[in-house]
């Protein structure tokens, strides 16, 4: 067998802290083959990032201490800088999380391509006159070529009048598009390896499934090998050929994805695969992985995952855990495999009986294992089971025609809102306006306890019509009503009605204030309410506990806190007033898998505790199948369609909540399904008829003509001209070339 | 194009609110102006038919509004009057030390772009290293040191000492360059400040990043990547930075002894002349407008991002 084109051997990345050197990768060990798509898995925190820097030689400022980087047979930890520098620019290339931080605002994105091809042509022979295009001293005619030839790169990725686009900067371009323009970047230097770090993190699920087509035709096409680093196993199972899990900068386990993500065998892979909500039923507590990444990936002997594995034995700790070969091309780190498999052995027995399709049995047993251990340990399975069987009639809980009677919590009554996006003062004094429609004539009631999702792509209209619903945002049109008494915005609630709506935004360290304490941060909205010293300081310690942090935490300041805690400061805040709508938008999204099905855990719980009304916004269908009763799915500023989530999820009734399931990544996929083409079309200037008709594989005359009203099918109210068909036959996708 | 227009009109504006606020200070002066002048004129009191003959002469016996309406309409068509003691028309006046102002203040700024643009990068690619530490020292140094002390001192080392420079005057490059050092070291402090902190904020920036893993020279990664994000703040203040540099003109001007409006300033001043007071203070005013008009077109070149005069959401 020939030398893999990447091996990473022993690797050992240290960061000087404060504290002392940390090792944020410890040990990391494998190989990527030409042509192979390798996923590399496993929490923040885990080195998955500094791993992939350390590979191109971006590791600063952390230092590489230790282990070999081999690739082409050159060890880069020994090259000298030039020999990674000429490495970069000719066989390979990074693609980053975050395409709005990723381009250079300031160049245009032909100027970035055509950089980088430059570079690739002629690596060691970079003039600064050169490349600032100095007159006389740059070669033009060459920039010119180069420049063309950034034209066909920008087709070749999927962005369409890449003649007129190759002048645009990075901020005309939408999210997708500059993961795409990212990506091209990335190919001009035509690489033998391509390492993307969290492509489509920041992507909606749509725009990713589109990306990841892309990254699988290039690999076809130019045998270009891929690290794709991801904490979403379902973009592992649809993309990947081979995954390394990683943890604590050392590989867990590694090994074909088929055959890891079905029948995983470390603990961690395991924790991992279980805390994906689509495997558990909906509304039940979610298998959580227990504790936290550990902060210092320290240099002492035993597993790192030993603190957090249940199977975790003394052994575990005080010594480094073998490395077994269960199957050719597979590898494992672990000391206690023998009983895990035991384990599973003995449950995959018990569970025999229930379980339909022989191959999955393992994933189902390893999960009720894990809500066992929840229900009987944990402060959650009580309530979460209680809740969960009472959800098991959706038809009992609302549905929209059998309540019309009694008063909703809350009604939204033909909201509209438009914005003002006219270009110049000319224009607007000659009355030239310019309006974008974000919300459009929308209508709906949640009631009391219940839990309305609100899903779609970037650009519905979501987060507008949950601003406004919030009241900081006023509607241009129609109103919102709680509890039979209209509320307008903010300013003209009153405090009561102010103190019935809590608010959970996507990014909690955004959302808090980095120079207040934990305890400012939860006092704040007390003190608007004039509570006492005494009542505050109770209301806090209650808070905390409920959202499941103990006192310590009230001194701390965020940048302290993890992801996770701060999303539950978030919600403590929110629910500090005690009101009884919480407004989530994006809660888990910016979360990992693992801390995301805590939170998940946390609000079903506090739900059932303090009998909350919750507004889900996310663009994660499973999500919002997860907590959500009834779901509406919105596009340019509509909703598409609406109904118990149950109905909807079983049988979409309208073909653009067929094209958002299509685009998931999921653990069964083998990536043939067909993304929704094109891109959401200017709110400023939408489609005549169906606003969806210019994307919809189902479109015909009567759609670009005439707006459809809704249609009932089944429970769900849709928004199409062919409602029935949709829910009849299941479309065949028709594969169209990308036009956004 | 319609937003240059705005600006444009906008300017108009301020500068008829200076005309007007320049206009009140020197007629809210007390004493009578007419007899002020004439004693310093012909150095003894007047009669007090002379000095109604000087009124009348001048127009100061108009309403006071009439008065202003002429002198706008005056400047307007580029008549700022003439001088109360030579028949010099205070517009040529000012053309001849209008060259020599600003041939200081672009001198200036120029020393303080080549001092702090290079100190600036240095000290942030070598965050924490001795030329970063003696870089922020030199610059509490300069930002410390009051210009016109420095003047002095350049003259007493470089003039007087090492004859290397003229002691005062104007002429050529070599009298040029220390008043030059002298306005340029305080700006060149806060600039060198400035474009490190920047610099920092920029280095971070993951599309630095991006342009590392194209495989890059470092070299070009810092000077077309990061230092042209770098340069956005930069360049707002030293537009700004501008005003305080005419500023300092004036001090600088007489501690060299150097023909500028400073000096055409100052002993207008002194001698009440205050056609030409008023016309300096205009020209000053419009330098400054335009300058800071320049300032905001400039960004559009250098930040695609920023939309002049379109809304921003």
């Amino acid at each position: 067998m020939s030398d893999p084109l990447l091996s990473v051997e022993n690797l050992h990345t240290q960061f000087r802290t404060p504290e002392g050197p940390v090792n944020a990768v410890n040990g990391a060990t494998f190989t990527v083959e030409a042509g192979e798509i390798v996923g590399l898995v496993g929490e923040s925190g885990s080195g998955k990032s500094v791993t992939a820097r350390s590979i191109m030689g971006l590791e600063s400022p952390g230092e590489i201490v230790e282990g070999d980087i081999v690739f082409d047979s050159v060890d880069l930890t020994e090259a000298p800088e030039a020999t990674r520098r000429r490495a970069r620019g000719t066989s390979m290339s990074m693609v980053f999380q975050d395409p709005n931080t990723s381009l250079n605002p300031v160049f245009d994105v032909g100027e970035q391509i055509a950089e980088s091809l430059k570079i690739h042509e002629s690596p060691d022979s970079q003039s600064l006159l050169d490349y600032l295009h100095v007159p006389l001293v740059s070669d033009r005619r060459e920039w010119q070529e180069h420049r063309k030839r950034a034209i066909e790169l920008m087709e070749q990725v999927g962005i369409a009048d890449a003649d007129d686009r190759v002048g645009h900067y990075p901020h005309e371009f939408s999210g997708g598009m500059r993961q795409r323009a990212m990506l091209a970047i990335a190919l001009a230097a035509q690489p033998e390896l391509l390492i993307a770090d969290e492509p489509t993190t920041a992507l909606d699920t749509t725009t990713q499934a589109r990306i990841l087509d892309r990254i699988r035709d290039l690999r076809d096409a130019f045998d270009t090998a891929v690290l794709l680093i991801t904490h979403d196993l379902g973009v592992v199972a649809e993309t990947c050929d081979r995954v390394v899990v990683l943890y604590g900068g050392e590989v867990m386990e590694s090994g074909p994805v088929e055959r890891v993500l079905s029948d995983p065998q470390h603990p961690y892979t395991q924790g991992l695969l279980d805390c994906l909500p689509r495997r558990s039923d909906r509304g039940s507590p979610l298998p959580a992985i227990e504790g936290s990444v550990l902060d210092s990936g320290n240099s002492t002997p035993g597993c790192p995952f030993a603190s957090r594995c249940e199977y975790a034995t003394e052994a575990c700790r005080v010594s480094d855990p073998p490395t077994i070969r269960p199957e050719r091309s597979r590898r494992v780190v672990c000391g206690e495999l023998d009983t895990v498999r035991q384990d599973a052995e003995s449950e995959r027995n018990a569970a025999q009986p229930r379980v339909d399709g022989g191959d999955r049995s393992i994933e189902r047993a390893s999960q009720e294992r894990h809500e066992a251990d929840v229900q009987t340990s944990g402060t959650i399975g009580k309530d979460g089971t209680g809740r969960a069987s009472g959800w098991e009639n959706p038809e009992s809980r609302s549905d929209d025609t059998t309540v019309e009677s009694e008063t909703p919590l809350l009604e939204i009554d033909g909201v509209s809102k438009t914005f003002d996006v006219t270009g110049s003062r000319l224009e607007r004094v000659f009355g030239q306006r310019q309006l974008l429609g974000a919300v459009d004539e929308i209508s709906f009631r949640i009631d009391a306890g219940e839990t309305v999702g609100l899903v779609g792509e970037s650009g519905s209209g979501k987060s507008t019509l949950a601003s406004v619903i919030a009241g900081l945002e006023s509607p241009t049109e129609g109103e919102v009503r709680f509890d039979g008494a209209t509320v307008g915005t903010v300013e003209e609630r009153t405090p009561e009605q102010l103190s019935e709506f809590g608010f959970v935004f996507q990014n909690p360290t955004e959302s808090l204030n980095p120079r207040m304490t934990v305890r400012e941060t939860l006092a704040e909205p007390l003190r608007e309410r004039n509570w006492e010293t005494e009542q505050q300081d109770r209301r806090i310690a209650e808070l905390l506990e409920l959202v499941g942090l103990s006192s310590k935490h009230a001194a701390r300041r965020p940048h302290e806190l993890s992801g996770g805690q701060l999303q539950r400061v978030a919600i403590a805040r929110a629910i500090a007033l005690e009101p009884s709508v919480v407004i989530l938008d994006e809660p888990v999204s910016a979360l990992d898998v693992s801390i995301q099905a805590k939170i998940l855990n946390l609000l079903l719980e506090l739900q059932e505790r303090l009998g909350l009304t919750y507004l889900v916004i996310s663009h994660d269908l499973e999500v919002v199948h997860h907590i959500a009763d009834r779901v509406l799915v919105m596009y340019l500023g509509k909703v598409m369609e609406r109904g118990p989530a149950n109905a909807l999820f079983e049988s979409p009734a309208h073909p653009y909540t067929e094209a958002l399931f299509e685009a998931i990544p999921t653990l069964e996929d083998d990536g043939t399904a067909q993304p929704l083409s094109g891109a959401i079309p200017s709110p400023v200037d939408p489609p005549d008829g169906c606003v969806f008709h210019t994307r919809c594989p189902m479109a015909e005359e009567q759609c670009r003509r005439e707006e459809p009203s809704f249609e009932t099918i089944a429970g769900s109210h849709s928004r199409c001209h062919f409602a029935e068909d949709v829910t009849e036959e299941p479309a065949e996708p028709t594969i169209e070339p990308d036009n956004p | 194009m319609s937003y240059v227009l705005y600006r444009l009109a906008t300017a108009v504006v301020v500068l008829f609110g200076v005309s007007l606020v320049t206009f009140g200070f020197v007629h809210a002066t007390p004493g009578d102006p007419a007899e002020t002048i004439l004693i310093e004129q012909t150095g003894q009191q007047p009669s007090s038919e002379a000095v109604e003959e000087f009124r009348e002469a001048e127009g100061m016996n108009d309403p006071v509004h009439h008065q202003y309406v002429d002198w706008v309409t005056g400047a307007v068509h580029g008549d700022l009057g003439q001088s109360y003691f030579s028949d010099a028309e205070v517009s040529s006046l000012i053309l001849d030390d209008l060259y020599n102002t600003l041939e200081l203040a672009v001198a200036s700024i120029l020393v303080a772009l080549v001092i702090a643009v290079p100190t600036g990068i240095a000290s942030a690619i070598h965050q924490g290293q001795p030329i970063d530490v003696t870089s922020q020292i030199g610059a509490l140094i300069g930002v410390s040191m009051p210009n016109f002390w420095l003047g002095y001192l350049l003259i007493i080392v470089f003039a007087l000492n090492l004859n290397m420079f003229p002691v005062a005057g104007s002429g050529g490059l070599e009298h040029l360059i220390l008043p030059a050092i002298a306005l340029g070291t305080g700006m060149a402090a806060i600039v060198t400040r400035l474009v490190r902190t920047s610099m920092l904020e920029v280095i971070d920036q993951e599309y630095i990043d991006t342009a590392r893993s194209k495989g890059l020279k470092e070299r070009i990664v810092v000077y077309k990547h990061a230092l042209r994000n770098a340069l956005i703040p930069v360049v707002t203040v030293v537009g700004l930075q501008l005003g305080f540099v005419l500023n300092g003109a004036v001090v600088i001007e007489i501690v060299f002894q150097r023909p500028g409006l400073g000096n055409l300033l100052v002993d207008a001043i002194f001698a009440r002349n205050y056609p030409v007071v008023q016309g300096v203070v205009l020209v000053a005013a419009v330098t400054f407008v335009v300058s800071n008009l320049l300032v905001d077109l400039s960004y559009r070149y250098l930040d695609p991002r920023i939309k002049l005069g379109e809304s921003q959401q």
